[in-house]
């Protein structure tokens, strides 16, 4: 299968419901994909048992604020840059460009930097959605190193991080990013095509597009009636009369109606506009909205004890809830 | 009794006018806000000045000390591409930017009507002074000769220019030595961060510039002529006036306009600072918002005739007529800004098409007398490091100084607002920096 300019625009739209309200703007990593696919032509995209055990995987992707994303919108050599560093530091051919995480506008770069760099893209990721956590990936689950990790820019100013944790690499990361001038564009956990098919979250990309085209029916169609400190969501319509409260960081983590959860990190919760049927972000609901709010399973690896701890509801936060419905 | 005595117990007359598709509105109001008359007349095509001519014309006989225009020309130069002058587009950004080249997902007729060009080069900063590289000004050079002949205009956007905007100064110079008196619009003079959305609106802005400078000269003149001694204004997106000057400078300024100033007037006429205000004309509702007796802007993004940018315009919910009574009771709702609700002040020439809410007197002519109300605006934004005093102060006097630039009197310029947004996924210590000023108009 391939991506090009018109799969592009259900890919992005997928990509921003697995953002579960964060993972930063689609619309200008959208509009970089494009420039890549017109200019490049479309992506393969390969699924994880096709590709060679030995194969090098590049997971890639950009971290950094959305502020200062949509001034400085990225270079094209990214990939480029990274991908020098990367065979350097394992003296071997990348074969293989993965998005780092599906969810926002780092799915998109995926996409924009394989056709960049003519790689074929793995149907898989990271994260399954858009974490704020560099080490929140399934890949630290399942024990793969994350480093030697490369973190650059589009000037190609690179950084080389070796020999610490998944936490100390998000520590290193977000400590650099102030001198990067608030984005750096890294690949870390890079492993073999022999690795993908166990310690990722496949099939991501296909799942990206079929949800660009067809989302689940929502859990609560209805009004933002409130956005101080916690989002609640007035039903409407068949929906009136129900009430909905959100609770959101950097991404949405629950919808709690009647005291028990609807929808729970790490599962995706997206809000879309019902007028434009825009997917919105948490800094973008405003009272008055009116919106459906939809969930769709995260990969189920985050549901395992390893995974609740890495990514589950305590560690945003919400330590009394849980997904069997019940507060614990 | 001398007639100079007489004169002055009626107080400084101001007039507004309403340059709209099919209609112009004129009012004249007095020195309290009182509206002394108003009159409607049929608006010339495609003739601002004309229409301006006639309304004025059609007002009692009056000295008015300030007359303000409300044009809605420039939005519908750009949704019809006509008038658009052909403009040569510069990037300074180097690698920065290259991800997506200037006019992406512009609308293929746009892009053609207005499109000479498009260079990026490098140059450009970041929010660190260490970050900046330097212009390549050889570069611009080769940009500019390539523009000359080809363009009418240019419009150049830097990399994080609304921190620091010495490089568009720096390439405008270039040009104008290398492709002598183009019209050249910088995008740290428009709009704040988010390069994309800047840089359309410079691009428009400098494709209006032929559109902004017939009608500034044609203004000047007429009003001259009919109403000598007036000072005269023209409104903007944001709900503020600028000079004809500043026009002719900024005329993607006056995008939005028309909306902004109905705002205004509708919250005038019924004596509120913040109302929901629904403008309703013979083809739809325009439905917006009048905060602090401001117009509530677009949040997530404004666009002109298919193209987003980073303008101040107001945010609106259009309802199609026949109304349908459900749909416009939730684009009223949707526009309240909290569970407190604002009133609903309808306006327009439809007004009697919605029963409920507030119909003032005069809300025939609400963007005449909104245009006449207005103080002169203006605003600054920069992105800082731990927001201190002395930088709350610095934006602040930009924006005052942007103000008397854009006309207003220094002496009665005051701060609106400064609005502090920390950074998203930055450690901590980022804060854009927002600042409005408003004052009377300026009547040298």
């Amino acid at each position: 299968m391939d991506i090009g300019t018109g799969l592009l625009p259900a890919f992005a739209r997928g990509c921003a419901v697995l953002g579960s309200g964060g993972g930063g703007p689609v619309a200008i990593a959208r509009a970089a994909a494009m420039q890549a696919l017109e200019d490049h032509g479309p992506v393969a995209v390969v699924r994880p048992g096709d590709l060679a055990p030995d194969t090098l995987v590049m997971p890639v992707g950009t971290a950094g604020s959305s502020a200062v994303m949509s001034e400085r919108i990225c270079g094209v050599n990214e990939p480029v840059h990274l991908r020098a560093k990367v065979e350097e530091l394992f003296g071997a051919p990348v074969g293989a460009v993965m998005a780092s995480e599906i969810g926002g506008a780092n799915g998109c770069l995926a996409v924009a930097w394989a056709a960049v760099t003519g790689l074929p893209l793995v149907d898989a990721d990271g994260m399954s959605r858009a974490f704020p956590g560099m080490d929140q990936t399934v890949m630290e689950l399942h024990g793969v190193p994350p480093t030697p990790a490369v973190v650059c820019d589009e000037r190609g100013r690179t950084l080389v991080i070796e020999n610490v944790t998944g936490r100390w690499l998000e520590r290193l990361v977000r400590a650099s990013l102030e001198a990067f001038g608030g984005q750096v564009a890294t690949s870390e956990y890079i492993l073999r095509g022999g690795q993908v098919a166990a310690c990722t979250a496949v099939g991501s990309v296909t799942r990206a597009l079929r949800l660009g085209t067809s989302l689940p029916e929502p859990l609560i169609t209805g009004k933002v009636a409130e956005t101080s400190g916690t989002i609640l969501i007035e039903g409407l319509g068949r929906d009136l009369g129900r009430l909905a409260r959100i609770e959101a960081g950097s991404e949405f983590h629950a919808v709690i109606e009647d005291g028990a959860p609807l929808a729970l990190v790490p599962d995706v919760i997206a809000l879309l506009d019902t007028r434009t049927e825009e997917v919105l972000r948490v800094e973008q609901i405003r009272y008055g909205l009116r919106v459906s709010v939809v969930t769709v399973p995260c990969d189920p690896i985050w549901h395992t004890p390893a995974g609740l701890r890495l990514a589950g509801p305590a560690a945003f936060g919400l330590a009394g809830l849980t997904g069997e419905g019940r507060p614990s | 009794m001398s007639p100079g005595v007489e004169r002055r117990q009626v107080g400084m007359v101001r007039a507004g006018v309403d340059v709209g598709p099919t209609n112009t509105d004129a009012a004249l109001l007095d020195d309290a806000g009182r509206v002394l008359a108003t009159v409607k007349v049929a608006s010339v095509p495609d003739d601002p000045v004309a229409c301006v001519r006639a309304a004025l014309g059609a007002l009692p006989p009056h000295e008015s000390a300030q007359v303000a225009v409300g044009l809605r020309g420039a939005a519908t130069a750009v949704t019809r591409r006509r008038g658009l002058r052909r403009v040569a587009v510069l990037r300074i950004s180097g690698e920065s930017g290259r991800a997506v080249r200037p006019l992406s997902g512009w609308p293929e007729d746009l892009r053609a009507a207005v499109s000479a060009g498009t260079a990026t080069v490098a140059g450009g900063g970041g929010l660190d002074r260490e970050d900046w590289t330097p212009l390549d000004r050889d570069a611009v050079a080769r940009f500019a000769a390539s523009a000359a002949g080809a363009a009418e205009a240019v419009a150049v956007t830097g990399l994080f220019s609304p921190l620091d905007g010495r490089q568009e100064r720096e390439a405008a110079e270039i040009i104008r030595a290398e492709a002598g008196d183009l019209p050249i619009s910088l995008s740290a003079e428009l709009g704040s961060i988010g390069l994309l959305e800047r840089e359309n609106a410079t691009v428009l802005d400098a494709a209006l510039s032929g559109f902004a400078g017939a009608v500034a000269e044609g203004l000047a003149e007429t009003l001259s002529g009919l109403c000598p001694g007036a000072a005269v204004f023209v409104t903007r997106g944001d709900g503020t006036l600028m000079s004809l000057e500043h026009l002719a400078r900024h005329p993607g300024l006056s995008l939005g306009s028309g909306p902004a100033s109905v705002l205004r007037g509708a919250g005038v006429l019924a004596g509120l600072h913040d109302a929901v205000v629904a403008d309703v004309g013979a083809a739809r509702v325009r439905v917006g918002v009048l905060a602090g007796g401001f117009p509530e802007e677009a949040v997530r993004g404004a666009g002109i005739g298919g193209v987003p940018v980073g303008l101040r315009i107001p945010g609106l919910i259009r309802v199609p007529r026949p109304i349908d009574p459900a749909e416009l009771a939730e684009a009223v709702d949707r526009l309240q800004p909290g569970p407190a609700r604002l009133p609903l002040v309808v306006v327009g020439g439809g007004a009697h098409a919605v029963p409920g809410g507030l119909h003032p007197a005069h809300g025939l002519c609400a963007g005449a007398i909104g245009a006449a109300v207005s103080p002169v605006g203006g605003q600054y934004e920069r992105i800082v490091r731990l927001p201190s005093a002395a930088a709350r102060e610095a934006v602040a006097e930009e924006a005052r100084a942007a103000a008397v630039r854009a006309g207003a009197d220094p002496r009665d310029v005051a701060l609106v607002e400064v609005a502090e947004t920390p950074l998203d996924y930055l450690p901590g210590s980022f804060v854009r920096l927002r600042a409005r000023a408003a004052g009377r108009p300026s009547h040298l």
